[in-house]
């Protein structure tokens, strides 16, 4: 088997964040939610973040998509400062937020429509997008007749048929089950190579982000921020049997130690 | 939209009703309860009539009821009554369907709006608006425009309110998922906030119908030359029953009718809307 690794630093960095850092204020209080983050993503990479709960991934992502305002530092999107929401960003949400009274297919066309893209054009886009995501057949159905791994589908293709150069994911697999996440797992990697797009992923799963990632960016919480960041070696084709292999265990070890030095900090700080 | 989601809902009722054990569709079922229903009803009223209660100033059978019917419809009398208070209901709730949703919208998207008229709606709401029918006839007369504005003043304020909510209600995660695609206010209101709020604003329109029909009668009693209400008044004035209980199965019918009209409506723009206690 060839052994081809993916070295992030012979790759182009397509944005570039500095410093970013995020404050709420809360009753008065204040929460630093995230503390001078520092990261370079790759063209084309799989990243993954992954963090106890409340370490600021979401908030990192909404920032990212420009939902949200940081409060201090600069993130660059191919040297240009993001502001606000873009056509090269793609952002998927935990709940799937399909519209129960759109269709699937009108469901999927929404960020098209909502670019002024005109409804045959924005249809034929976005049935190539249920394709590609496995949903033909289900055009026409309503998001209550769906699944939730089908749902999850749609959330997808509608984050895609705007052609994003960035996907943003934030636990899209999480309210799955085992089994329909393991899928849906395999879906993304064959979507993620054919739409040959760079994806930020957020998960609480550590094996699957080892599966999925180029990279995982281990955070902590409290100031929310980046402890480590961890390159996945791995064949180019990710199999199911890499689940079983030794390097896929002791990345997983390697990224729970991480997390687990710091359970144990905090627990003796309380 | 509209004809890809009738086949789909279709298509769940007869699934779900064979589920169910039996054959018939959920229509079926729907009318063959609603008729046994009425059957329980006419036949009850038809017997308390003749052999329950003696005197006639009081209650008429079913069978004196429908003559009473005959003769008025002969005479012309009956249509000229009816017309006039269909009118008045429905150039009424034109005025106050869109008014109510047009102001509704306001209140739930603009702050300053929602601050300085939100409780005055309230409270209007809970006034009893016919009240200030005697005004309204004095000032825009016997014919159907004053009954129009009595329908609109009492029909208007449940729509206003429903349209609010409604919007209000919409989850905030799907106002963020338009945004997340660098949606516009406009856009937001339009293809989020708006659709989300019709099953409410239906709603509040059912509300409206059935309180506009109290105004169109009560309107008509402070003062009218045509309508129900006056059939209904004049009748009483000379002890007839028959004709006072014609009148108000005529406006209880009336009711019915634009309830099924709405709840066809509300399937046809709204087909996604589910409840899920709801067998079919
Ligand atoms: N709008 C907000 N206002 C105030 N505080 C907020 C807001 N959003 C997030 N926070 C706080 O910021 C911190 C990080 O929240 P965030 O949702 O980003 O965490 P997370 O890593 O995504 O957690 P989880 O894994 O549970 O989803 C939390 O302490 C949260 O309470
Ligand atoms: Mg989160």
């Amino acid at each position: 088997m060839k052994n081809n690794k993916m070295n992030v630093l012979d790759n182009n960095v397509m944005m570039e964040i500095r410093g970013l850092s995020k404050e709420f204020s809360r009753n008065g209080e204040r929460l630093q939610a995230l503390l001078e983050i520092d990261l370079d993503v790759v063209e084309g990479e799989f990243l993954c973040l992954v963090g106890p709960s409340g370490c600021g991934k979401t908030t990192f992502l909404r920032i990212v998509q420009g939902l949200i305002e940081k409060s201090a530092g600069s993130i660059e999107l191919y040297g240009k400062p993001i502001t606000q929401p873009s056509a090269d960003r793609g952002f998927v949400f935990q709940q799937d937020n399909l519209y129960p009274w759109r269709t699937v297919i009108a469901n999927a066309r929404l960020g098209l429509e909502l670019a002024g893209m005109g409804t045959d054009q924005a249809n034929a886009r976005a049935n190539e997008m249920l394709k590609l995501v496995g949903l033909e057949g289900f055009e026409q159905s309503y998001p209550r007749e769906l699944s939730g791994g089908m749902r999850q589908r749609v959330n997808l293709a509608r984050a895609l048929t705007i052609d994003p150069k960035v996907l943003l994911m934030d636990e899209p697999f999480a309210a799955l089950d085992a089994i329909t996440r393991e899928a849906m797992q395999t879906e993304l990697l064959r979507i993620w190579r054919e739409a040959g797009k760079t994806v930020m992923f957020v998960t609480h799963q550590i094996d699957e982000a080892v599966y999925l990632a180029n990279r995982v960016v281990v955070m902590a919480p409290r100031p929310g921020r980046i402890e480590k960041i961890v390159t996945i070696t791995k064949t180019t084709d990710r199999s199911e049997d890499a689940k079983r292999s030794q390097e896929f265990h002791q990345a997983v070890d390697e990224i729970r130690d991480i997390i687990e030095s710091h359970d144990r900090e905090d627990i003796m700080a309380n | 939209m509209s004809n890809a989601g009738e086949t789909t809902s279709e298509d769940i009722e007869e699934d779900k009703s064979g589920l169910f054990g039996s054959n018939e569709t959920a229509k079926n079922r729907k009318r063959r309860r609603l008729i046994t229903s009425l059957i329980v009803i006419f036949v009850g009223w038809e017997l308390f009539g003749q052999f329950g209660i003696e005197n006639r100033l009081f209650f008429a059978p079913l069978s004196e009821i429908a003559v009473s019917g005959y003769e008025n419809w002969i005479s012309g009398e009956l249509q000229k009554h009816i017309s006039a208070s269909f009118q008045e209901l429905l150039y009424g709730m034109l005025l106050a369907t869109i008014f109510g949703i047009a102001f509704g919208i306001l209140i739930a998207i603009n702050q300053s709006v929602r601050e300085h008229c939100d409780p005055i709606v309230s409270a209007l709401y809970a006034t009893p608006t016919v009240a200030i029918a005697p005004i309204l006839i004095t000032a825009f007369g016997l014919g159907i425009a004053s009954k129009v504005a009595v329908v609109f003043l009492i029909a208007v304020f449940p729509i206003i309110i429903n349209t609010t909510v409604g919007i209000r209600q919409t989850q905030e995660s799907f106002i963020e998922t338009a945004y997340s695609f660098n949606a516009t206010r406009w856009q937001v209101i339009a293809k989020v906030l708006v659709p989300s709020s019709i099953p409410f604003v239906i709603a509040g329109i059912r509300l409206g119908v059935g309180r506009g029909i109290v105004g169109v009668v009560v309107g008509e009693l402070f003062g009218a030359d045509m309508g129900l209400g006056i059939f209904i008044f004049e009748a009483g004035q000379t002890f007839d029953a028959a004709p006072q209980f014609l009148g108000i199965l005529i406006l209880c019918f009336a009711g019915m009718a634009l309830t099924g009209l709405l709840q066809w409506t509300e399937k046809k723009i709204a087909p996604w809307h589910h409840f899920a206690l709801d067998e079919e």
